[in-house]
């Protein structure tokens, strides 16, 4: 029972991380319908800013994760103006695509700004590093911030698409971006709100699982694989969905890693997405929305 | 007239004998000879290049100030390969055929000189390779390459031996199985092998890892009282940390991909995790060892804004042995005599090897004393000692 109880919570906490950047893609495909595959190197990049503020400038913690997010949320309305908006009329292929670009272009700057500087950069925890009991279980105090963050930064964005203006705005263009632009929302605003509010996912995911896992310029693509797995199983358009979804891939991985052996760690969550999706085409969360004639 | 035709014969055969000379030896002048160096120069590999490099040029400025080699001064021309493969053919072929080096001391990431090998080896030039560990480099030999670097096999073999010596009686495996893992995964279950050791647990973990609860858990539940990493920094430090929080406290043996301790402390970034890890160094000097010095001052003068490191420390023992056997040459410098210097150095003793430097004609591993290293939690780094194997 305590290897499961360890088990249990390593993958909760692993999961988190998946989660969060789950997130990111998941409100990036609920206002434009695409899935960004930047959405890694968001995190890399703005990771990659919140260490130099924290480490390099001195700033303290929640600054440098406020500020990271501001970073994040600029960097990615520019990334929209720049990158997608003249080609948004094309085929969904050729916006994937960019997206892709997007993120070669980001892991090349990372690499001339804060390559040479070390193999890894550490960033400092935020909470004590030793260990502390919950339960019969051990577990690091960071890990436990990490959930916390996730569990707040989902709340805030439920809030926010279904409370404010803004946030209803963006649901309505990525229920009908037509009919939403008829009724006087300027979807090309939208569509920069959603890149900047998924970037800014990203620094914040960044910022607090830092002090977990080291920084490098090639982080970003193995953190989105599981987070866009996150996604997929949640249903890619809904946020409980994608915080589900992280939570089973990061359990998934831990219990096969516990009970199997290390070697399935990788292939297990793939393996549980099959079988999902076999059962469940639209996801965990998704549903398809019956329409009254 | 027959008196100035034989003059002009003399004068004709003199002429041809030194044109002979110089074709017998591209790079090799009077006063000077020219050697080609290839690694990263630029990107995150320039640790395992362009660092090495400015050791080895220090060396050479040694020589040079004390007269040279038999009246020849050392001039080093730098290709920058990126860690690139493609790349590293290019360097390869443009110092060969456009700067037409006598010999060549390089090779920093392992692929971009695995990727070279064919090319040296077709172009006959004497290679000395300084931080490559990869053992498809000397294995199998190529004529006229030879390697200062502790390769992958080498350092599988010293983490066992070092875990027996240390009495350890059950021991696990932590590998990555990426190409890199492989390449030391692969050669140190044949040292367990022939050892007749089994190991209790051999797991896996990714290189993008950030959770090693399940592996930590697996290995504690077969009472490993000694773990040997086949892994990168990052998810070295994620185990170690793990291990810690686990209240998991074996023995702990990485290898040169966690090169510097002191940057894993952080990296792990738990006070005390690191108390029993050790790690493999191919130097038995850290850059803060007094016995250094020399060389900081040397390093530091010539490259301002530059700190000793350790990847300085590789080229500059790989120059040492570079030049021991360009003065075993001979005058009369061939790169045969150079390839066959090199093939016979036998128990060769530089400023920074653990080990005597030893290559033969059929074992091109010419440095087999990997060094062990220990960062006391918050104190200093500490040599421990060396491992010699596979002679």
């Amino acid at each position: 029972m305590l290897l499961f109880s360890y088990l249990l919570m390593s993958g909760v906490t692993t999961g988190a991380l998946y989660a969060l950047v789950a997130l990111g893609i998941v409100v990036v495909n609920k206002a434009t319908g695409v899935i960004n595959f930047a959405q890694g190197e968001f995190f890399m990049f703005t990771g990659f800013v919140g260490w130099m503020l924290h480490v390099q400038f001195g700033m303290n913690y929640p600054l440098s994760f406020l500020l990271a997010v501001a970073v994040g949320f600029v960097l990615g309305m520019l990334t929209d103006r720049i990158a997608f908006r003249p080609i948004a009329k094309s085929d969904i292929v050729s916006l994937v695509l960019a997206t892709v670009g997007i993120g070669f272009i980001l892991k090349g700057l990372a690499r001339v700004i804060w390559g040479g500087k070390a193999d890894y950069l550490s960033f400092p925890p935020i909470t004590s590093p030793d260990p502390i009991m919950v339960g019969p279980v051990m577990v690091i105090p960071q890990q436990l911030a990490v959930l916390a963050g996730t569990v707040i930064i989902m709340l805030v964005f439920a809030a926010f698409f279904r409370l404010t203006r803004a946030g209803k705005m963006m649901q309505a263009t990525a229920d009908n971006s037509r009919a939403a632009l008829l009724v006087g929302i300027r979807t090309d605003r939208i569509y920069t709100l959603a890149f900047g509010t998924g970037a800014a996912i990203a620094a914040a995911a960044a910022v607090l699982t830092a002090p977990l896992t080291l920084l490098y310029p090639d982080i970003g693509f193995a953190f989105f694989l599981k987070g866009f797995a996150a996604a997929v199983l949640g249903g890619l358009t809904s946020l409980p969905g994608a915080v589900l979804g992280g939570l089973i891939v990061g359990v998934a991985e831990s219990l096969a890693g516990g009970y199997i052996h290390s070697s399935v760690m990788e292939l297990s969550p793939f393996l549980v997405i099959m079988v999902v999706l076999v059962l469940r085409p639209s996801g965990l969360l998704s549903f398809r929305k019956a329409r009254r004639i | 007239m027959g008196q100035r035709l034989s003059g002009a014969a003399v004068l004709l055969a003199a002429a041809f004998a030194a044109s002979a000379a110089t074709a017998q030896a591209p790079g090799v002048t009077a006063d000077t000879i020219k050697i080609g160096t290839f690694g990263a120069l630029t990107g995150p590999g320039y640790l395992y290049g362009k660092l090495p490099m400015n050791g080895v040029e220090v060396v050479f400025d040694e020589i040079n100030r004390a007269g040279g080699i038999n009246g020849r001064k050392l001039q080093l021309v730098r290709e920058d390969d990126r860690c690139d493969p493609t790349a590293a053919i290019g360097a390869v072929k443009k110092l060969v055929e456009q700067d037409q080096v006598f010999a060549i001391i390089g090779g920093g990431c392992s692929n971009a000189t695995f990727a070279a090998k064919d090319t040296l080896e077709a172009s006959k030039v004497p290679t000395l390779i300084f931080a490559s560990v990869h053992d498809g480099i000397t294995i199998p030999p190529a004529a006229n390459i030879f390697s200062t670097a502790t390769t992958s096999t080498i350092e599988s073999q010293a983490q066992l031996a070092y875990a027996v010596e240390q009495g350890a009686k059950k021991i696990a495996i932590v590998s990555m199985r990426d190409s890199w893992g492989r390449a030391r995964y692969t050669p140190l279950i044949e040292a367990f092998k022939a050892k007749n050791i089994k190991p209790v647990a051999d797991e896996e973990l990714s290189p993008d890892a950030n959770d090693a609860t399940a592996q930590v858990l697996r290995l504690k539940a077969a009472g490993a009282d000694a773990v040997l990493l086949l892994l990168y920094p990052k998810p070295a430090a994620i185990f170690i940390r793990d291990a810690q929080k686990l209240g998991f406290k074996p023995l702990s043996l990485g290898q040169t991909g966690i090169a510097d301790p002191a940057a894993f402390e952080e990296q792990v970034g738990v006070p005390g995790a690191t108390a029993n890890f050790r790690t493999i160094s191919q130097v038995r000097y850290t850059p803060e060892d007094p016995k250094m010095d020399k060389w900081r001052k040397l390093v530091e003068a010539k490259f301002p804004g530059d700190r000793l490191s350790v990847y300085n420390l590789f080229g500059i023992g790989s120059a040492e042995v570079l030049v021991e056997a360009l003065k075993r040459a001979g005058k009369d410098l061939t790169r045969e005599k150079m390839t066959d210097a090199l093939a016979n150095l036998k128990d060769v003793n530089t400023e920074v090897y653990a080990a005597p430097i030893t290559c033969s004609a059929t074992d091109h591993r010419c440095n087999k004393g990997p060094a062990w290293m220990a960062k006391e939690p918050g104190g200093p780094i500490k040599v421990l000692g060396f491992t010699v194997v596979g002679q």
